[in-house]
């Protein structure tokens, strides 16, 4: 693989602005450098068998009809070295404990808004706080027992957090099933380098459910509750059911008591339930008190889960952090709640709620991304630079009409990482979302899910906009041999 | 073991053995067909009341009449999407019941499943034609033995199997008495009075064919084919795996491996009695189909209990 002529736009992960390679990417590069094309070539044809095989799909809605489709892989791993990684997995660690104490307070005392550090309109016109949750103390004081926060590298070659997903985040599945093809496809690289493993997960996930049973001491019933097989990530939540060996249930799997116990439906009769890891709505979760005609909760849920007599994870309501409005304020939590500076920045908001900052944004919609507060899967979303005169105005008329639901950010460069092409590697730009895992521990992945965008310069990295997938290394440079 | 997961295994086999019975009767159908003389008809109407379906052949076929032409009759029964009991509809619902459970599964089963119904959906409106019947009809029969195959080779041995093997084996029950009784009640209609003894015992012959029991009952019975013997055999025998009896006790033996439901107990229980009890050279005199009839209302009363006991879980 002939690495003379990779230029990259922006930042990479694995060369550096000499051409040369990063001390973390050093030993990939000259394995990579010593492979013919067709030794390339060949090894990219066989890790897409294997990822195939192994039946990594996400289901995409089209023509009418359910397709699992693959998600693409690219044989090229993103590398990172340990000691940014320990600093960086110590800035997530601090991020994950302010929002769950927010989200605590955001239901309990709201002194965070009676202080005037956060102003309160914002609960006013969140459309994921539940009113439903106020006064309920869950277990540990935990809402967002599973987080994945996105992470972007700018120009600067520093990380900054681009937002926290705090309902139902996805894609770890893929991180695990990525380091199974890269392992099969660069066994050599894994005898020489120490790339730290990713495949404790499941375990420590289960540990995390386990913390939360409403009845210590014993052996908990955990289970989790898919919408089904028609949900995108239907593969991700048949996967980690096996590979934690709980069961997959659906909503008529479980009813709940007169005695406000959650049950399953078993062949040996009701079981009671202790813990449900949930991937299904909030809104969805209980047709007793939200949508009244939904098929994939269960009755009565919100009302076991109220009564202690069953642990939600992640909690109802704790979407409400889970807000690009919220997220500007993250610094700002982190001082009021735990006294420290952000160990991980933010990357800058601008609200629109603000009149300053939204003429600034107004002004500026060229340069800007505006976003939606609510909206994931890379909706929604205005690319200044890339807009076209019909599209910022459609934005500003929107921003005017509803600035709540509207910030801005100054568009990154996104670093890259090459992926291969017919033509030799190729610069493509890249995101990074670890998993955060909070109960009476907090634990985060190594590394995490590096997302790929598959079009030469395009931005969007999500699988259902053409996104793929690559393996992340978290390398440790003293111990190399 | 969750309620629906079960079910849902328990209905998979139940309905992959259904296709291949209902494939192996069309099949024994149209291979008799051929061996009459122009003075014997052969009559369809009896496999299409063996499945349910004579009312909604006729109005599926209204032109028919009395008499319906075999490739109509073998639409009807094998590719019908518009007939609940066509063997397509049992594989498409033996795939989709399994689509919601396919991480119980060995995933070689959900290919097997897949292929017969690309197949069925693709190919085989091609194939009804007599010259090519006998690749349709085993191309059907190899895969429904392939997915029985795979199970028994590779599924664990827990709870779950358990009820696939019951599905099985109740499903089988009730295909037999099916087959019995569309067999009974004569696949082939001789026009002269002296073939008929001949042909009678030629379409006994046929029905143990199409379950596959016809080289078994050579071995075991050592007698020319008569309707008395065929019928003992197909209902009584303790080692051919098709038989009524055979099918019963296996489901006794099984429900020592799952949690007790006396309701399911005492009905299996009355079921082999029945069985037992059943005198097969009087009921060929009488014509078998009202006791066939018996037993297949018994077999669902136990499917009821079956589904009492472990799927429909209720709150305590």
């Amino acid at each position: 693989m002939d690495w003379t002529n990779y230029r990259s736009p922006a930042f990479d992960e694995l060369i550096g602005a000499d051409g040369g390679p990063r001390p973390a990417a050093g030993h990939l590069i000259a394995y990579l450098s010593k492979l013919s094309d067709r030794d390339v070539a060949a090894r990219q044809v066989a890790a897409s068998a294997i990822a195939r095989v192994s039946g990594i799909t996400f289901t995409v809605y089209s023509d009418g009809r359910n397709v699992d489709r693959p998600l693409p892989f690219d044989l090229i791993p993103r590398v990172l070295a340990r000691s940014e990684w320990e600093r960086t997995e110590a800035g997530l660690k601090q991020r994950i404990r302010a929002l769950n104490l927010f989200i605590s307070d955001v239901y309990g005392e709201q002194r965070i808004f009676k202080d005037k550090v956060v102003p309160a309109e914002l609960l006013a016109n969140s459309v994921n706080f539940r009113r439903e949750c106020i006064g309920v103390k869950p277990p540990l004081g935990i809402w967002a027992h599973v987080c994945g926060s996105d992470l972007v590298r700018d120009a600067d070659g520093k990380l900054y957090a681009l937002e926290d997903n705090l309902r139902i985040p996805s894609g770890v599945s893929y991180m695990l099933e990525n380091r199974i093809v890269a392992k099969r496809v660069f066994p050599e690289l894994f005898e020489t380098c120490t790339i730290l493993p990713v495949d404790e997960y499941p375990m420590q996930l289960y540990e995390t459910l386990a913390a939360l049973s409403p009845r210590p001491g014993e052996q908990p019933v955990i289970v989790l509750l898919t919408p089904g097989v028609f949900n995108s990530a239907y593969f991700e939540h048949t996967y980690l059911a096996q590979a934690m060996g709980i069961e997959l249930v659906e909503g008529s799997d479980l009813f709940v008591g007169e005695d406000d116990c959650t049950y399953m439906r078993t062949v040996y009769g009701p079981q009671r339930v202790d813990v449900i890891y949930r991937r299904v709505d909030d809104l969805f979760l209980d047709p007793e008190v939200f949508k009244p005609d939904s098929v994939l909760g269960v009755r009565g849920l919100m009302r076991s889960w109220r009564a202690g007599k069953v642990a939600l994870a992640n909690a109802p309501g704790a979407g409400v952090a889970d807000d690009k409005v919220v997220f500007a304020y993250v610094p700002k939590m982190i001082e009021y709640y735990l006294g420290e500076d952000a160990l991980l920045p933010n990357v800058p908001s601008f609200l629109c709620t603000d009149e300053g900052e939204r003429r600034y944004v107004l002004d500026h919609l060229g340069e800007l991304v505006v976003k939606p507060a609510n909206e994931s899967g890379g909706y929604g979303m205005l690319i200044g630079p890339r807009s076209t005169k019909k599209q910022r105005d459609k934005f500003r008329k929107l921003v005017v009409a509803d600035p709540r639901n509207y910030i801005a950010q100054p568009t990154l460069s996104l670093s890259t990482v090459p992926i291969v092409t017919p033509r030799g590697p190729s610069p493509r730009h890249v995101d990074l979302r670890p998993f955060i895992l909070s109960s009476s521990n907090i634990y985060v992945t190594t590394g995490g899910l590096t997302r790929v965008a598959m079009k030469r310069g395009s931005l969007v990295v999500n699988s259902s906009q053409g996104g793929g997938a690559k393996d992340t290394w978290v390398v440790d440079l003293e111990d190399a041999s | 073991m969750l309620s629906r997961v079960a079910e849902n295994l328990y209905w998979f086999a139940r309905y992959v053995r259904r296709a291949e019975n209902l494939a192996r009767l069309v099949g024994v159908g149209s291979q008799l067909q051929l061996d009459l003389p122009r003075s014997v008809k052969f009559m369809w109407q009896p496999m299409i009341d063996t499945v349910g379906g004579a009312a909604l052949f006729k109005t599926r076929y209204p032109d028919a009449g009395s008499a319906p032409a075999d490739v109509d009759v073998m639409r009807f029964l094998l590719l019908d999407e518009g007939n609940p009991s066509s063997l397509r509809r049992s594989i498409d619902t033996a795939r989709e019941v399994m689509r919601s459970i396919r991480d119980t599964l060995p995933p070689q089963i959900w290919e097997v499943v897949t292929d017969l119904h690309m197949f069925l959906e693709g190919d085989a409106e091609r194939l009804v034609t007599r010259r090519h019947r006998v690749d349709l009809i085993s191309r059907i029969v190899d895969g429904c033995l392939k997915i029985s195959g795979l199970v028994t080779a590779t599924v664990s041995r827990d709870i779950g199997f358990q009820f696939m093997q019951f599905g099985t084996a109740i499903e089988q029950a009730d295909m037999t008495t099916r087959i019995i009784d569309a067999g009974a009640s004569g696949l082939v209609a001789p026009r002269k009075e002296e073939d008929r003894e001949t042909f009678r015992n030629l379409q006994w012959m046929a029905v143990l064919s199409s379950l596959a029991a016809d080289q078994t009952y050579r071995r075991y019975v050592r007698r020319r084919v008569t309707g008395e013997h065929a019928l003992q055999f197909l209902l009584q025998s303790d080692t051919f795996p098709r038989s009524v009896y055979f099918c019963l006790t296996r489901m006794q033996r099984m429900l020592g491996a799952m949690p007790p439901r006396p309701d399911v107990k005492t009905k299996l229980d009355s079921l082999v009695d029945s069985i037992r009890s059943a005198d097969p050279g009087a009921l060929v005199v009488k014509n078998p189909a009202s006791f066939m009839d018996e037993i297949q209302l018994e077999l669902r009363e136990l499917h009821d209990a079956v589904a009492g006991g472990y799927f429909n879980v209720a709150a305590a």
